[in-house]
Formats: C-alpha cells, sequence, structure tokens
C-alpha cells in the first residue's frame, strides 16, 4: 500500500516523479486529480472532460521532467490544469469552431492566483464508514458497484454487464441504486460528500 | 402499457450513468476518446454527468487501498505502473 501522508504542496512529489517514479506520481494523482477535474467544470456541455483529463494527466507525466519548481508551490498541478484547460479548448475548437468567440467559456482563469485545494488523503475511519454502508447494499447493485469499482475503468459498462448476466440498462440502473443508496447510507452516518470526501 | 416518458428518462439517466464512468476508448494513436453515451445527450444531461462523475470519482478514491480513482488507475495503467491493470 502506498504511503499517504498529509501534503499540502504536491510538487514534494515532483522530483521523484521527473526521475520516473510512477509511485509518487499515483500520490501526486490522488491529491491533483480532482482539483484538475473541477477546472474542466466550465467545459463540462461542450467537452466530455473525462477524456480530456485522462488525456491531461498522461501529458503531465510526460513533461514533468522538464517541470521546475518556481518556489510558489503546486507547480505541476498549476500546469495539469494549464495542459487539461488547452486541451478543453482544442477539442472545443474541433467540435464546434463557432465557439471560439464564446468569452465567458474560454476566458483564462487565473491559475497562478486560483487557491490550490489539493485533496486530503482519505481519512481512515470515513473508509470504514464506506465500506459499512457499502456491505448494506443490495445484492444487485453491490455487484454493479464492485463491478465497476474492480475494472477501474479499464473495461466498457457492456461487458461488465454480460459478465454479471445483465442487460446494459439493468446494470446501469443498478448502478445508480448503488451510488444513491451509499450517499444516503452515508448521510444517515452524518457524512458531508463533499467536504469529506473532496 | 409502457411508459414511455419513464423509459426515455431511464434511457437519459443511463447515458449519464455511463458518460460518468471513467471507462473510455482509445483511437490508434493511443488518444483517449469521446465516450459514445456522452456524444448522445444533450447539455443538460452532459453537465450532470460531470457533477455525477466528481461524486463517483470521490467514492472510488476513498474505497480504494491507494486513495486512486478509476480515472487515476487508468492513468497509471496507461503509463505501465504496476499494480494498476493495463
Amino acid at each position: 500500500m502506498l504511503d499517504f501522508s498529509v501534503v499540502s504542496d504536491l510538487d514534494v512529489h515532483l522530483a521523484a516523479i521527473a526521475q520516473g517514479d510512477a509511485q509518487a506520481f499515483a500520490r501526486w494523482l490522488s491529491g491533483a486529480e480532482l482539483r484538475v477535474r473541477e477546472s474542466l467544470r466550465s467545459f463540462a456541455a461542450q467537452v466530455d472532460t473525462e477524456a480530456v483529463l485522462q488525456e491531461a494527466l498522461l501529458r503531465v507525466w510526460q513533461v514533468a521532467p522538464r517541470v521546475e519548481r518556481d518556489g510558489r508551490g503546486d507547480s505541476l498541478l498549476r500546469l495539469a490544469i494549464r495542459i487539461a484547460r488547452n486541451l478543453a479548448i482544442d477539442e472545443l475548437r474541433r467540435r464546434r469552431p463557432t465557439a471560439v468567440n464564446d468569452d465567458a467559456l474560454l476566458a483564462e482563469i487565473d491559475v497562478e492566483s486560483t487557491q490550490m485545494r489539493a485533496s486530503a488523503p482519505v481519512d481512515p475511519l470515513l473508509r470504514t464508514q464506506i465500506v459499512k454502508c457499502r456491505e448494506q447494499l443490495p445484492r444487485k447493485p453491490a455487484a454493479a458497484l464492485a463491478a465497476r469499482l474492480e475494472a477501474a475503468g479499464g473495461r466498457p459498462d457492456d461487458e461488465l454487464a454480460a459478465e454479471l448476466g445483465m442487460k446494459i440498462n439493468a446494470f446501469l440502473q443498478n448502478f445508480t441504486r448503488a451510488r444513491r443508496m451509499l450517499a444516503e447510507c452515508l448521510r444517515r452516518a452524518g457524512v458531508d460528500l463533499d467536504a469529506e470526501l473532496g | 402499457m409502457s411508459n414511455v416518458a419513464g423509459d426515455d428518462e431511464r434511457d437519459r439517466d443511463g447515458l449519464i450513468e455511463q458518460a460518468a464512468g471513467a471507462h473510455r476508448f482509445r483511437d490508434g494513436h493511443g488518444r483517449v476518446l469521446t465516450h459514445p453515451a456522452w456524444a448522445d445527450l444533450d447539455e443538460a444531461g452532459r453537465v450532470e454527468a460531470f457533477e455525477r462523475a466528481l461524486i463517483v470519482r470521490r467514492v472510488e478514491r476513498a474505497l480504494d487501498p491507494n486513495g486512486l480513482s478509476a480515472t487515476a488507475q487508468i492513468v497509471l495503467a496507461r503509463i505501465g505502473a504496476a499494480p494498476w491493470h493495463s
């Protein structure tokens, strides 16, 4: 298991990442991913932000050996946000050439002054509560959730559904039920999803 | 008698759930492609998929022993980092 200590400046991992240390990149990803994803919110209606984010994170790994810390903290996170937004703009231009004049959408965010709030490591007690809630799920929603978690994005939903003997719509409905029941269980336990899981 | 409006709503919700998932196909150059379900959604559905993905990635991260979402695991697999799937 990786050692996740509380890190306020994700650049502590930069030197190791630049040396090709994938475990260090994993630690960086754990803290940076949600922040980069949230930076793409304004593009959500126009581009597939999940695809853009994956492509951006791959590019971050490729350029990391050339990144130098600038002393302001989270140099790699700020670069990741720039890369992701530039990719989103490229995709937007490709899909809708007329959208390039949408100033509100394309307005450059001030990455330098944007508060860099990397995700904190997951609280072990919170993880225990989520596991408890997961154990209470009915069989089919639990199976759909488990299939998605085990696949970790590596297989399409229709394959997962077929493996469980479900039609794709039934699989997706069961996954939706699992997600909602998990959220409700956590709420009953006093867990604020945004505050605790961010 | 079938409930057409209800069926439509379930179909739409299924598209949102798929688009909120982390799986994406890649082209011959390895470039990550837009999910077909995302392409079938209207703008409101796409925004909903974005918000749903934020929640699902947080849950994945919380349940993973290494604190990694499915997105992070895909990226690590792509760079050849074991023990993540390829």
